[in-house]
């Protein structure tokens, strides 16, 4: 048998690249460039349908590299080319203004992470035998995780272009959680997402350009100045 | 263990030769790459022999710290550099401390630099003392997070230990808090021997120098001995960080030929790294002083995770 068939190792390749997408989402919050932060939104998702691709190998579920490919086609090559395409339609200043400051904001999201892997733990049960609640729980805690920080990433950014990143990294963390506790949703749910996210982005690239077309800027704050 | 002290010497010598070779691959190696030629491998050593046979100027209002300050921070990097396992898993001198007295060697030479550039109380050094000690009290506790995290996994905070350690266990390095770990050690790295994205090592002319600024005002074997420190703290720095994570080809016994071999693999991991260095450097540019916590912050937060994550992954 060879290293690549033994399961052992396929389960410490999908430790380390689960490992690796939450270091790129904590980069996403130090990160201050939009442009930049798009690529590691690319790079981020790259590994997830790496570990997507990884799983389906191991456990032979072929259904699972369908997801994996819509994930490489949708997150790594259509919606970051359009997000870059639409900064630079847009003439943004290029850098994120977030309103916790940068040191603060990365500790804030190692906190989170430690909640995600409190919550993770309730869900281990080693002693009910092999499955998927004992290979999932590294992954778990990093899709919790994944989840929190993209909800804070979106509570602490001004932008819409950079709340709509926020949102895609966050959706990554519920595809990681999918992936990994259930061997891959129902294709038909998977699909739906798929196409739930790109019309979204679609329809906030929309959105964006009017906001901005508006009220000459991109702070969704000064919308509240609209109210007569 | 007779034949570990015995192994002293040798390891004295190749840490004194070897660190100026260092400085020098990665100045050549950064030159090529940006297409520039470059001063030769081997500049560092006519560097350091110009600079012993030099006069010395000292200033009027220096005291005897002015003088002490090269030789605490050059007898600190060489004992130093006698404490980790470089090409033995044993190191020299391992039974005289473990990796906290490693970082607080270091820091004793860090601590009495600092004092060197305040003492002439010229404006500069102040400046460069004040941002070098602002900079490693926040590089510190990253350092410590990430050593913390392979001591843990050998249970030991003996290098040595930590050493023979990881040898024993294949596909180890792949495990996330290694990565993690490796991670934060890395930056840490960067920032304390003054890189690229923290410090610009080339130059004595920008506002925002930090260590050039610490020793503007030494010269001749003053200088030599500082910049040699430097370099064998910059050689013990990458040593710990491969030796630790990536330990391959270490030698447990005390053959010539074991040794040849491991001096070899020690060689090519260090040139890898000095590699990895040299496309930080020239992949990014300086960031303003006032970024370097955020750089340091990341470094940390990734020592908590790697910490963390031995205990659940």
């Amino acid at each position: 048998m060879y290293f690549y068939q033994d399961p052992q190792f396929g389960e410490r390749m999908i430790t380390l690249m689960a490992a690796l997408v939450l270091v790129l989402q904590i980069a996403m919050v130090a990160q201050r460039w939009i442009v930049t932060n798009i690529r590691v939104f690319a790079a981020q998702s790259f590994l997830l349908a790496g570990i997507a691709n990884t799983i389906a190998y191991f456990n032979h579920a072929p259904h699972i590299y369908f997801a994996a490919v819509m994930t490489f086609l949708i997150k790594v090559v259509f919606l970051p080319i359009f997000m870059e395409r639409l900064v630079e339609k847009i003439e943004i200043r290029q850098e994120i203004e977030p309103l916790v400051n940068v040191p603060l904001s990365v500790l804030i999201s190692g906190g989170l992470t430690m909640v995600g892997y409190v919550v993770a733990e309730s869900f281990y049960h080693p002693e009910s035998g092999p499955g998927a609640a004992t290979l999932g729980h590294n992954t778990l805690a990093v899709a919790v995780s994944l989840f929190l920080i993209g909800f804070f990433m979106m509570l602490n950014r001004r932008k819409a272009v950079t709340q709509v990143l926020a949102l895609l990294s966050l959706e990554n963390g519920l595809f990681l959680a999918a992936i990994s506790l259930t061997y891959g949703m129902p294709l038909v749910v998977e699909l739906g997402v798929f196409f739930d996210l790109l019309v979204a982005t679609m329809v906030l690239g929309i959105l964006v350009y009017r906001i901005r077309e508006t009220i000459d800027s991109m702070d969704v704050s000064k919308l509240r100045r609209l109210r007569g | 263990m007779t034949s570990s002290v015995l192994f002293a010497p040798v390891q004295l010598l190749l840490l004194l030769a070897l660190s100026p070779l260092v400085g020098g691959v990665i100045k050549t190696l950064k030159a090529r790459i940006q297409t520039r030629r470059g001063p030769g491998v081997l500049q560092p050593y006519r560097d350091l022999a110009k600079l012993f046979r030099k006069g010395m100027v000292i200033p009027e209002s220096a005291s005897w710290i002015f003088s002490a300050a090269p030789v605490v921070v050059f007898a600190t990097a060489a004992l130093v550099g006698l404490m980790i396992p470089m090409v033995t898993a044993e190191a020299p001198l391992s039974l005289f401390g473990g990796v906290l007295a490693v970082v607080y060697l270091l820091g004793l030479g860090r601590f009495f630099l600092a004092l060197g550039g305040l003492d002439t109380g010229g404006s500069f050094g102040g400046l460069g003392s004040s941002r070098e000690m602002t900079i490693s009290a926040l590089a510190e506790p990253a350092m410590m997070l990430a050593i913390f995290t392979v001591a843990l996994s050998a249970n030991s905070t003996n290098l040595s230990e930590i050493a023979r350690a990881a040898i024993g266990q294949s596909w180890r390095f792949l495990a996330p808090s290694q990565m993690l770990a490796f991670a934060a050690l890395f930056i840490v790295l960067i920032a304390e021997t003054g890189r690229i994205p923290v410090d610009n090592p080339a130059t004595h002319l920008e506002l925002t120098m930090i260590h050039e600024a610490m020793i503007l005002e030494y010269s001749g074997p003053y200088l030599a001995l500082i910049e040699w420190g430097a370099w064998i703290k910059q050689l013990i720095l990458m040593t710990l960080l491969i030796n630790t994570f990536y330990p391959f080809g270490l030698t447990l016994e005390y053959s010539p030929g074991g040794i040849a071999l491991a001096c070899g693999a020690f060689l090519a991991k260090l040139l890898l790294l000095c590699f990895l260095i040299v496309l930080v450097e020239s992949t990014n540019a300086k960031m303003r002083l006032f970024r370097v916590p955020e750089l340091l912050a990341v470094a940390f937060i990734l020592g908590a995770l790697a910490l963390i994550s031995t205990f659940l992954f």
